[in-house]
């Protein structure tokens, strides 16, 4: 494999990371959307959010990209790779951040709320003084974790054609008829963003028990 | 018509000189358990009413129903006049935001303390009165200093709550309340959770808001201070006002046979 | 719509073939890669600190691989050491390896929350060794573990998908096929996303089901 080689693995990579990073940003509010639904117990839509999230959390990305990729056109929407690639990585992982906040939300101690009750505050206030700043700080491990099961999974657009560090790999293997040292150099460019990212948790659990004596 | 002789008349009486505190036949359940039943009361301005009774006797209940965390099934609570949990004249449900409007006017010390541990000592003070009374930041941080100080944990203002002892973070609690500049405060059993030692220093905080002429409902096991800083106690058995009196009569002359069970226990004690 | 339900349904038969495969695949899998993460989870609490920290770094450096990557890696790379295996073996071997490290993890985890009471009983009645641990240890550490133990398992069954691009006739190809065939890629996916819900719902109330078993002998 030549210079050529993994200059077209890198770009890969870095869109293959800015997919994974949109589907983050994108996933990680959206779960908390949806977990603000089955918090405030909003008739019909909170149990459509479990359905969805139930549902979303058993499909593989794979299945859930080829569905949304070749589905949509179907019913008259047309799609390109890169808009269902996101979409894919984005509606799967807020799925997982919803339970990730839901769990936080739930734990919440109610005494605080009560005591903002009682002080005035509505429910929207009380939620954005109260009980958001503390629950982003405990969620932040689990979260940090998710990000990095989705980037493990993201090799899954492969299937959608968007040429990322997977294909490029491929393609490089098919034209030299040597497979392996592609497919190593990617596998070892993927295992240092996700180190990134599971260092990140490591250090984020430490400093949050250090910090507030809980992690 | 009918709907302008009512407003009038709520204007009328919302102008003249009204109890802080009404509350009209109260009754509430929890499922078949009925904890409350019948309750009236009046607390008038610049006084401090004590609500005693045993345990279950709805005593707690009662208190939060007068800022509507828990909502009676039946009768009515006003504030200043003003009836909380329904619109002037109607049976239409408050909006959270007139809800919210009317609890901060009303200042809660929990037995918990329920302070946010995210926020500093300062930090809690000044919350609701910058973010729901929306009043100046200068002028808030002002005041909150000066009640830090009456308090006595002037030098805690940039201290963690989970760095304090029970009995300072109650006194944070009740700065906390006063921060919001209300018009009665209620204690909910606001020594119960501390250790014996630490009662002191919060009992002489009230003292001395009692006596400055806060208008103030406490829940309370201390008889004591009942006896001492009450203008009038309020006996409650199986959620029924049972006896109404000051408390020199409470306590030296009971009139009812439960009231004098209630005491004999807390006299063998 | 509805027209092409029915032509899913006329060919279900493809469907549940690929069904079948999925469920095969993961629960061999699953159980060669506990017996394989037993005796990882055996060096990891190793008291020979070397191979305890090979080990370690092996297993961290697994759960920091996609496992697509993992499964190319042994279908088209292995072929340059001579070693040719079919999609459907290199599937499984891929599958194996990578949640023989979670799993592995997943017992040390549980073993390292033994009481110590276990072992020290069974010392004294003269175990030891391997028998010490395949009868003594294993069983509760099994036990502790079976809801994180079916968290894998549903992780395994949603790696299987993977494998589709390996052109490995599973669950996710046979819907694939059916929808490039037939043209109808609304139904044919949707009832592949029911069916692997299906399958992640009965592993879940298998291990509800494990656990009262397990509680009714605590």
């Amino acid at each position: 494999m030549n210079a050529a080689g993994f200059a077209s693995l890198l770009q890969g990579a870095a869109l293959t990371v800015m997919l994974s990073l949109i589907g983050i940003v994108a996933g990680v509010p959206l779960g908390l959307a949806l977990a603000l639904v089955r918090w405030a117990r909003i008739p019909l839509l909170s149990q459509v959010v479990a359905v969805y999230v139930s549902v979303l959390r058993a499909t593989p990305l794979v299945t859930l990209a080829l569905l949304i990729f070749f589905a949509l056109p179907n019913i008259g929407i047309p799609v390109d790779p890169i808009p269902a690639a996101i979409l894919t990585l984005s509606l799967n992982t807020a799925a997982f951040n919803c339970e990730i906040w839901r769990a936080a939300l739930t734990d919440f101690a109610k005494p605080q709320i009560e005591a903002a009750k009682a002080a005035g505050m509505t429910p929207g206030l009380a939620f954005r003084r109260i009980v958001f700043p503390q629950i982003w700080r405990t969620s932040l491990p689990a979260l940090v974790n998710e990000m990095t099961l989705l980037i493990k999974g993201s090799p899954a657009i492969a299937v959608l054609g968007a040429v990322d560090i997977t294909r490029a790999a491929v393609r490089i293997g098919s034209e030299t008829y040597e497979p392996l040292p592609p497919f190593i150099a990617a596998t070892i460019i993927y295992f240092a963003i996700i180190l990134v990212f599971v260092r990140a948790q490591r250090t984020i659990e430490s400093y949050m028990t250090r910090r507030f004596g809980f992690a | 018509m009918a709907l302008d002789a009512k407003i009038a008349t709520e204007f009328a009486t919302a102008t003249a000189e009204r109890p802080v505190i009404e509350v009209r036949g109260v009754s509430k359940s929890f499922g078949d358990h009925a904890v409350l039943c019948d309750v009236s009361l009046t607390v008038d301005k610049g006084k401090t009413i004590c609500i005693l009774g045993p345990s279950g006797s709805g005593k707690s209940t009662l208190l939060r129903c007068l800022n509507w965390l828990e909502r009676p099934d039946h009768g009515d609570v006003y504030l200043s006049g003003q009836r909380i949990g329904y619109r002037v004249g109607g049976h239409v449900a408050m909006s959270s935001s007139e809800l919210a409007a009317i609890r901060a006017r009303i200042g809660m010390v929990f037995q918990h303390f329920n302070l946010w541990p995210h926020l500093t000592v300062l930090g809690n003070l000044i919350e609701a009165p910058i973010y729901v009374q929306r009043r100046a930041r200068d002028t808030v941080i002002a005041d909150a200093e000066r009640l830090l100080t009456k308090v006595g944990l002037a030098e805690k203002r940039d201290v963690y709550p989970a760095r304090l002892s029970g009995g300072q973070k109650q006194r944070v609690a009740i700065a906390r309340a006063l921060a919001m500049r209300p018009e009665v405060l209620l204690f909910d059993e606001a020594t119960s959770a501390l250790d014996p030692e630490l009662v002191g220093e919060v009992l002489a905080v009230m003292k001395d808001l009692a006596n400055e002429g806060m208008t103030m409902v406490v829940v309370t096991h201390e008889m004591g201070f009942a006896r001492e800083a009450a203008d009038e106690i309020v006996f409650l058995d199986h959620g029924r006002v049972v006896e109404v009196s000051d408390p020199a009569s409470f306590f030296d002359r009971p009139r009812s046979e439960r009231a004098r069970q209630f005491l004999q226990r807390y006299e063998r004690a | 719509m509805s027209h092409e339900f029915a032509v899913v349904w006329a060919h279900k038969d493809r469907l549940l073939e690929g069904l079948a495969n999925t469920i095969w695949l993961s629960l061999l899998a699953t159980a060669i890669a506990l017996v394989l993460g037993a005796l990882i989870a055996a060096v990891l609490m190793s008291r020979l600190s070397v191979a305890r920290r090979a080990m370690q770094w092996l297993v961290d450096g697994m759960r920091c691989v996609p496992f697509l990557l993992l499964a190319y890696i042994v279908y088209y790379g292995l072929p340059t050491f001579g070693i040719r295996l079919n999609n459907w073996t290199a599937g499984l071997c891929a599958l194996v390896l990578y949640n023989a490290a979670y799993l592995g993890e997943i017992l040390r985890g549980a073993w390292a929350g033994l009481p110590s009471e276990y072992t020290d009983a069974a010392h004294a009645f003269g175990f030891q060794g391997l028998l010490l641990y395949r009868r003594i240890i294993l069983p509760p550490v099994i036990l502790a573990s079976v809801p994180i133990i079916g968290n894998q398992v549903i992780q395994i069954i949603k790696d299987s998908a993977f494998l589709t691009i390996l052109a490995v006739p599973e669950l996710t190809h046979a819907a694939s096929a059916i929808q490039s065939t037939y043209f109808v890629p609304f139904a044919a996916f949707v009832a592949a996303v029911a069916l692997y819900w299906v399958l992640c719902r009965a592993v879940e109330l298998t291990v509800g089901w494990t656990e009262r078993r397990a509680e009714e002998r605590r």
